[in-house]
């Protein structure tokens, strides 16, 4: 197989895996019980006005009809209109998005980094003290609920430290005065830090275990054999030539994890009360607010199949070996 | 659902000493719990965990909504230490000699946030609305004007109030009427009201309020800030602003007071009591509330599986089986006292039918009845319930049954449940757990299919100090709405309507004694305590009236700086 062929095929893949996910959003949202009614609390209302809130937000229609308005609106990058404030689906998902995005990207980099040096240091340092304090340290840390990482954090970290436990900025910020920017960027990473590192330390173990496991492999190789006799330094033996060619693993997993990071993210948010799309998620949820909800499905599903393309994007260029 | 029951979750019948009054009718605002000298200024930083979900009264649930309608919005009576009702922007009211007219007297001169004089014509409109719509958009809020025809303002400090049936508790009721600006709301008004149901305030910052607060900034799920309304036609706020943020969990909200990033946390969770009272940066009050928990029964007479449980006796089984004590020490700390009564403390004993009081744990007693109705224990302990015939016919079964445990209960409904299912397993009854979600899907299970599928759900009520709208809850008219048993009791729900217009307060206790009998007896609930409430706040503040959430514009203007 050529490398365009490589890629056609990926391509396509993509866009049937997309395809999939866009009525798949459509039809689990459908199958949940309530409707734009039920977020309106509407206990007491007549039957007409009920009837004219669902017709408002077209769910008298047939269910088929509704699919392709769904997917017409959908090509015009309309995701609909929310049922509990009447606003496009959009701007309610956008700020919650751009809240948590650098907590996902800030905890991902942690948890790759001490991944990374704590995956390295058991495997270039196999059987030693270095090795197993490092490995199950690594294997409880991926076993421990993220929320109960938080707590600890909350109680080990937060408390001493006086750093901020919930939201996103602190709660006296600009109501007196007018904040100026570096006030508001350092208040916003004060409150970013301790769910980043919760983030990144619920991820950390698993990708310390992959590059301990990779290392090993690649260690035991010839070309490493052949640099130790040529007289290269150890750092120069694990970075140039063991390390580079144990991330391919990584590569990967990083990608297959996104949805468990966004997952993670979820849980995060819920123990500091960070204002992110985990919090919107349970907060359309409970207010049966599906448009919103199918946006942030879409959007979350949309991010993984892109993530994974461009994985198999980036493992074809690392390595070639994939299209034979 | 019944978050709106939260509402009270702070109101005490014999509250501790507060030295001054609050809000309306001129009463000092100063003073709250602590007393000192009151030095303005500064931001106060409220925690809560619970939210506020919507500014707009005719959508939202959620307590703190109600908190901060109260801040925003003129009432013509409030609630004031006591508690008792006392006027808020009424400085006196009178009624006619047939109880069919009650006129309000206003105070001059307060105005809206936006600069807009405040007048009687803003509160009959409000009024005049919320009948006209309450079938529809407005029946969140309609039930404070049940029996209201119509409203006047023959004057800008006057309205007039025509009802079509004397009403026992016309001042209760109209605390919970909250008077809205005509100018903002009426363009949302349309021809059906829909907007009005449609409209999000929050969306339109600075909101326009007439009462001591008006909101800056609103998040769902962060911080909410009010600041003072120049033109408030009361006692003005001592702080500069009031900053409440919401957390998910009361972890992050003790961790904030403990590295000083909130003033008040409104609710102390039960596990970290001893903690902060122990350290003495923190004053920590503990106070009955209304909140009442429960093991809900399903006593819809048309349920068609499990129907043994619609039999009372079997139910009376259940309460001996039932230690309460257990529940008051493991859950809460110690914080509650297990009770019986469908009415909370906070009713005071006018309301409170003395003759009402918990079972003992006793689960020979409990063995005993239900070997006398039969339920004889299998090889597995279980016991079993025979076959029946006729017209809801159901087979030979085991006693063992699905309890729902909604996810938005203020204390540990999953270890409260084990401790219920470990006491009835001694009788012979296993039950199971089934994830009850929030409020809403809870609620949606216990209503599905019109009362037939469930059996067994732990909540609470937080009830008002009338009793009207807890008995209400026990009506068939509040099916799908407040009702959460499928209780359908002609002789109450008759009971109910009589007792709303007995003007004879001696007579309407009665009739109310009687319906909390009823209730007692037939056990939909069985009653388990009555919560108190515990807050903490910063020694650096002073002046907290924490009982009075929801209920008292002085729960925010009070708290000031000590000296």
């Amino acid at each position: 197989m050529s490398g365009a062929d490589y890629l056609i095929k990926r391509t396509v893949f993509a866009i049937v895996t997309v395809f999939v996910a866009l009525t798949l959003n459509f039809i689990l949202f459908r199958a949940l019980p309530g409707n734009a009614v039920t977020g309106l609390r509407c206990g007491h209302c007549t039957k007409q006005f009920r009837e004219s809130i669902v017709k408002q937000y077209g769910l008298d229609k047939p269910k088929l009809q509704q699919y392709f308005v769904y997917l017409d609106r959908l090509a015009h990058g309309d995701l609909g209109t929310s049922t509990f404030d009447n606003r496009p689906v959009w701007d309610d998902i956008r700020g919650p998005l751009v809240n948590t995005l650098p907590m996902i990207v800030a905890g991902t980099v942690i948890s790759i980094v001490l991944g990374v040096m704590t995956g390295v240091i058991a495997a270039w340092r196999r059987g030693t003290l270095a090795d197993t304090s490092n490995t199950w340290s690594a294997l409880a840390f991926y076993a421990m609920p993220t929320q109960w990482i938080g707590i600890l954090v909350v109680f080990y970290i937060a408390i001493p430290l006086g750093l901020p436990a919930s939201g996103i900025e602190s709660n006296t910020l600009g109501i007196l005065s007018t904040p100026s920017t570096w006030e508001v960027f350092s208040d916003r990473v004060s409150h970013l830090f301790l769910p980043a590192l919760v983030l990144g330390i619920g991820l950390y173990g698993e990708y310390a275990l992959i590059v301990r496991s990779s290392m090993l492999e690649t260690l035991g190789e010839d070309y490493v054999l052949t640099a130790r006799a040529k007289g290269m330094r150890n750092w120069s033996i694990v970075w140039k030539h063991a390390l580079r060619n144990a991330m391919l693993p990584l590569v990967t997993l990083i990608a297959l994890s996104l949805g468990s990071i966004v997952a993670g993210a979820i849980v995060v948010e819920d123990v500091f009360s960070y204002p992110g799309i985990g919090l919107a998620t349970i907060d359309a949820l409970n207010r049966r607010d599906y448009p919103v909800l199918q946006g942030i499905f879409l959007i979350l599903t949309l991010s993984v199949i892109i993530a994974n393309f461009i994985a198999d994007l980036v493992y074809f260029k690392l390595d070639p070996r994939v299209t034979e | 659902m019944r978050a709106r029951r939260l509402i009270a979750t702070t109101m005490l019948a014999a509250v501790v000493a507060i030295a001054a009054g609050c809000g309306g009718g001129g009463a000092s605002p100063a003073g709250g719990g602590s007393g000192g000298s009151v030095v303005k200024g500064g931001i106060l930083r409220v925690g809560t965990t619970n939210y506020i979900d919507s500014l707009n009264p005719f959508v939202a649930i959620e307590s703190q909504s109600y908190n901060a309608f109260v801040m925003e919005y003129p009432q013509l009576v409030q609630y004031g230490p006591g508690p008792k009702i006392e006027g808020d922007w009424a400085t006196s009211w009178t009624k006619s000699s047939d109880d069919l007219t009650w006129t309000f007297h206003l105070k001059p001169g307060g105005k809206w946030s936006d600069g807009k004089p405040l007048t009687a014509e803003d509160a009959a409109w409000t009024g005049n609305t919320i009948v006209k719509y309450q079938a529809g958009p407005t029946a969140a809020v309609a039930a404070a004007l049940t029996h209201v025809k119509s409203m006047d303002a023959p004057n800008a400090t006057t309205l007039v109030i025509h009802y079509d049936k004397p009403v026992a508790n016309v001042l209760p009721q109209l605390e919970q009427f909250f008077i809205l600006p005509e100018h903002v709301w009426k363009p949302f008004e349309g021809t059906n009201g829909k907007g009005l149901k449609t409209f999000r305030p929050e969306q339109h910052l600075p909101t326009v309020a007439g009462g001591a607060y008006f909101i800056s900034q609103y998040q769902e799920k962060g911080t909410t800030v009010f600041k003072p309304n120049p033109g408030f036609y009361g006692p003005k706020s001592n702080a500069d602003a009031v900053a409440m943020t919401y957390y998910t969990n009361s972890t992050s909200m003790i961790a904030d007071l403990d590295s000083g990033n909130i003033d008040f946390a409104d609710q102390v969770p039960f596990n970290a009591i001893s903690s902060l009272k122990n350290d003495s940066r923190f004053d920590v009050q503990s106070v009955p509330t209304s909140e009442v928990t429960n093991i809900t029964i399903n006593t819809n007479p048309l349920k068609s599986k499990n129907r043994e449980l619609l039999d009372p006796k079997l139910r009376e089984a259940l309460e001996y089986a039932t230690d309460r004590d257990s529940i008051v020490k493991v859950i809460f700390a110690g914080y509650a006292k297990p009770w019986a009564n469908m009415l909370s403390v906070e009713s005071g004993s006018f309301w409170l039918n003395p003759a009402i009081k918990p079972l003992p744990y006793d689960p020979d007693k409990a063995n005993q009845i239900l070997d006398s109705l039969g339920y004889k224990k299998g090889s597995n302990g279980i016991r079993e319930v025979p076959a029946t015939t006729g017209k809801y016919a159901q087979p030979a079964h085991p006693m063992e049954y699905g309890v729902i445990v909604p996810d938005s209960l203020d204390f540990n409904g999953d270890r409260q449940f084990q401790i219920i299912a470990d006491d009835w397993a001694k009788v012979g009854i296993k039950l199971h757990e089934i994830a009850g979600g929030d409020s809403g899907q809870a609620y949606g299970m216990e209503t599905a299919a019109q009362y037939t599928k469930f059996d067994f759900a732990t909540w609470d009520w937080a009830e008002y100090i009338d009793p009207d709208a807890q008995l209400s809850y026990m009506t068939r008219g509040q099916w799908y709405s407040w009702n959460d048993t499928g209780y359908n009791v002609p002789w109450f729900n008759q009971a109910y309507l009589t007792q709303a217009t007995l003007t004879d307060p001696k007579q309407r206790q009665a009739l109310v004694w009687k319906m909390e009998a009823r209730v007692a007896h037939d056990r939909p609930y069985i009653q388990l305590v009555n919560e108190y409430l515990v807050t903490a706040d910063d020694k650096t503040w002073t002046g907290f009236y924490p009982d009075l959430n929801g209920y008292c514009k002085c729960y925010y203007t009070s708290p000031h700086k000590t000296g």
